[in-house]
């Protein structure tokens, strides 16, 4: 090992098992070792802040298994960081609701078109204001769908086959949603009513921060074969959709975080971050939560559903056209903040773990009987939303993943810059003046203060983070798309 | 009391301070408002009580601040110009309090997912009080 091969930061070390592999060994409390996925560019983003210490926390969770793992575009969250991914035993472990995240399924999905940029261009603006005016974003705006008691239960215990039963969806929606859009562990009965009713206003919203509405051209295309499976090619106009479970996924969180605090103290008391906050696997809050964060699951899948399906609608109108003739089908939904009960490879044995991917995208290879049967034999399609000044990627799931990361990779290009600064350097106004004049990228959020948090100079390079992801064989570059409209709250 | 919004590379914090316990929370409660929204109106919207009880002070402070981000989401206000009266009763600690609930189309407001526990600080110093709470955006 020579000196290239180990930083030392603080306290922590990291020593490099391989090109874009270094390990933080395992000293004192931590159960496992951790690693993290980066490059020397993107490391030396990563050690800014405080991921690292995230990290090296997160391996202190009951039945973690192999490593605690930051993925490429790894930042500071709270209690696990954002890009972390964490296994832990679901018979002797934990699961932990905030290693999952507030927002229960925040997640991505891609809509398909068979319309070019040509046949686009012109409309941008038209496109835009119709968008922003038809699918509900912000604080207050309320949803698509006016949501009663019925239609929470419905939602929260049916997923998308709530949206089919409804109109809202067709077959084909579901045969291209990760579980078909519904967890069947879901339990509506373990969330509680403060949930239900602050989802209730919320079902088909985007919300705000750094969620979004995204109409892209496909600009280039890295594997041939896997884009022609996925109905990919260059030129092509697609849809991409960022949102979550909504105040209805935050409240389960919190409320989970809260019973957790009162029946489990010893169990957090033992950890280094009161926000890792976990139920040990096989309690009875351990079952609630799960049960409990599935509904949440169905609720975004629903929630994504309702914002897709109204975007059909919306093209209908700016291009004359049914969206069946546009051909406006869903290539695939993902979430991004997430734990499932999964079965993985440890030391030749096949155990059951609590999967936590807390801004990280499951990337499964092809052959993982979890997959839908379109995407079985080629592995499926990973979205990577990147800044919208700099473009996304589809990757599809790398051989490598299911080694090195529990079937994971990064989830989007990670923030280098707090909310704070961005709107010291930044005007939203500017920002929206610079990309539509110097990218042809038209955007129209409800706060100017918005567009400068979520200005493209505040997060890091997307083309990097992606690099990385191919270069390990955990996600595998398909296509890269440019944004052309945005919208966001 | 008083508060400030502090760096956070995902998410947005808020310090605060103020002589009592109770002058501090509601300094955290406008932190959050703050983080939500930059320009508050000085008049307009009603106010409406918020009753929380909890097992310990941190506990109380996190319960509070998710019962004005739910009044927020249920009521389509923003809660603004927070007031509190935090007490210790026996085992349990308890706040009274009210907000002004501006309403959301009378304001440009970005959402504030959650409170966190993640560096959550509630300390005593020789001035009185001081507080350090994470919020997700």
């Amino acid at each position: 090992m020579t000196d290239d091969d180990v930083k030392q930061f603080g306290d922590i070390r990291l020593e490099r098992v391989r090109e874009h592999v270094w390990e933080m060994p395992r000293e004192g409390e931590m159960r496992v070792p951790a690693r993290v996925l980066a490059s020397e560019q993107l490391l030396e983003q990563i050690r800014q802040d405080k991921t690292l210490e995230q990290l090296r926390n997160a391996t202190h969770l009951p039945g973690m298994t192999k490593h605690a793992i930051c993925m490429p575009d790894g930042h500071q969250g709270y209690g696990f960081p954002v890009g972390g991914v964490g296994a832990t035993d679901a018979e002797e472990g934990c699961i932990s609701p905030g290693s999952v995240g507030y927002d229960i399924n925040c997640g991505v999905r891609m809509m398909k078109t068979n319309l070019t940029y040509a046949e686009l261009e012109g409309k941008e603006e038209e496109l835009v204001d119709a968008l922003f005016a038809n699918v509900p974003s912000g604080l207050g705006g309320g949803g698509i769908v006016q949501g009663d008691v019925d239609a929470v239960e419905g939602v929260l215990d049916r997923g998308v086959d709530w949206a089919l039963e409804h109109g809202h969806a067709v077959e084909d929606d579901l045969a291209h949603c990760e579980d078909e859009g519904r967890r069947p562990d879901a339990d509506p009965d373990a969330v509680s009513q403060k949930a239900k009713d602050r989802g209730k206003n919320q079902l088909g919203s985007l919300g705000s921060g750094n969620h979004f509405l995204e109409v892209q051209r496909v600009t280039d295309v890295f594997r041939e074969d896997v884009a022609s499976e996925f109905g990919l090619e260059e030129d092509q106009i697609v849809v991409l959709i960022h949102c979550g479970s909504r105040g209805l996924g935050h409240q389960v969180c919190s409320d989970y975080l809260r019973k957790i605090e009162k029946e489990h103290g010893d169990l957090l008391d033992s950890l280094p971050d009161k926000e890792l906050a976990a139920a040990p696997a096989g309690s009875e809050l351990a079952e609630e939560y799960y049960g409990a964060m599935c509904a949440a699951i169905n609720f975004a899948w629903v929630n994504r559903q309702l914002i897709m399906h109204r975007t059909r609608r919306v093209f209908e109108r700016v291009f004359g056209r049914d969206w069946e003739a546009m051909e406006m089908d869903l290539l695939y939904d993902v979430a991004h903040n997430i734990a499932k009960k999964e079965v993985h490879e440890v030391d030749g044995e096949d155990r059951e773990l609590y999967v936590h991917r807390k801004g990280a995208t499951r990337a499964f290879p092809a052959g993982r009987p979890e997959l839908p049967s379109a995407y079985r034999d080629v592995g499926q399609p990973v979205i990577i939303p990147g800044s919208m000044g700099a473009g996304s990627y589809v990757l599809r799931g790398g051989e490598r993943s299911l080694d090195l990361t529990f079937g994971s990779t990064a989830h989007g290009a990670g923030r280098t810059m707090s909310r704070t600064q961005a709107k010291q350097e930044y005007w939203g106004e500017t920002v929206q003046d610079e990309l539509r004049d110097q990218q042809k990228i038209y955007v129209k959020a409800q706060s100017g203060a918005t567009v400068a948090e979520e200005a493209p100079g505040v997060y890091k390079d997307v083309d990097e983070v992606v690099r990385v992801s191919d270069e390990l064989g955990i996600g595998d570059k398909v296509a890269r798309t440019f944004p052309v409209c945005n919208i966001k709250g | 009391m008083s508060f400030e919004l502090r760096d956070h590379t995902a998410d947005v914090a808020v310090a605060a301070s103020a002589p009592s316990l109770s002058g501090l929370f509601a300094a955290v409660a406008d932190g959050l408002a703050a983080a939500g929204c930059e320009e508050i109106p000085d008049a307009g919207g009603e106010r409406f009580p918020v009753e929380v009880r909890a097992e310990g002070v941190e506990a109380l402070l996190f319960d509070y601040l998710d019962q004005l981000v739910y009044e927020r989401d249920v009521r389509a206000v923003l809660p603004v110009d927070n007031e509190a009266e935090v007490r210790e009763e026996g085992a349990e600690w308890t706040l009274s309090g009210s907000a002004r609930g501006v309403p959301l189309a009378d304001v440009d407001a970005r959402e504030v997912k959650a409170v966190t526990y993640s560096e959550m600080c509630v300390a005593e110093t020789a001035d009185g009080w001081e507080a350090y709470v994470v919020f997700d955006v």
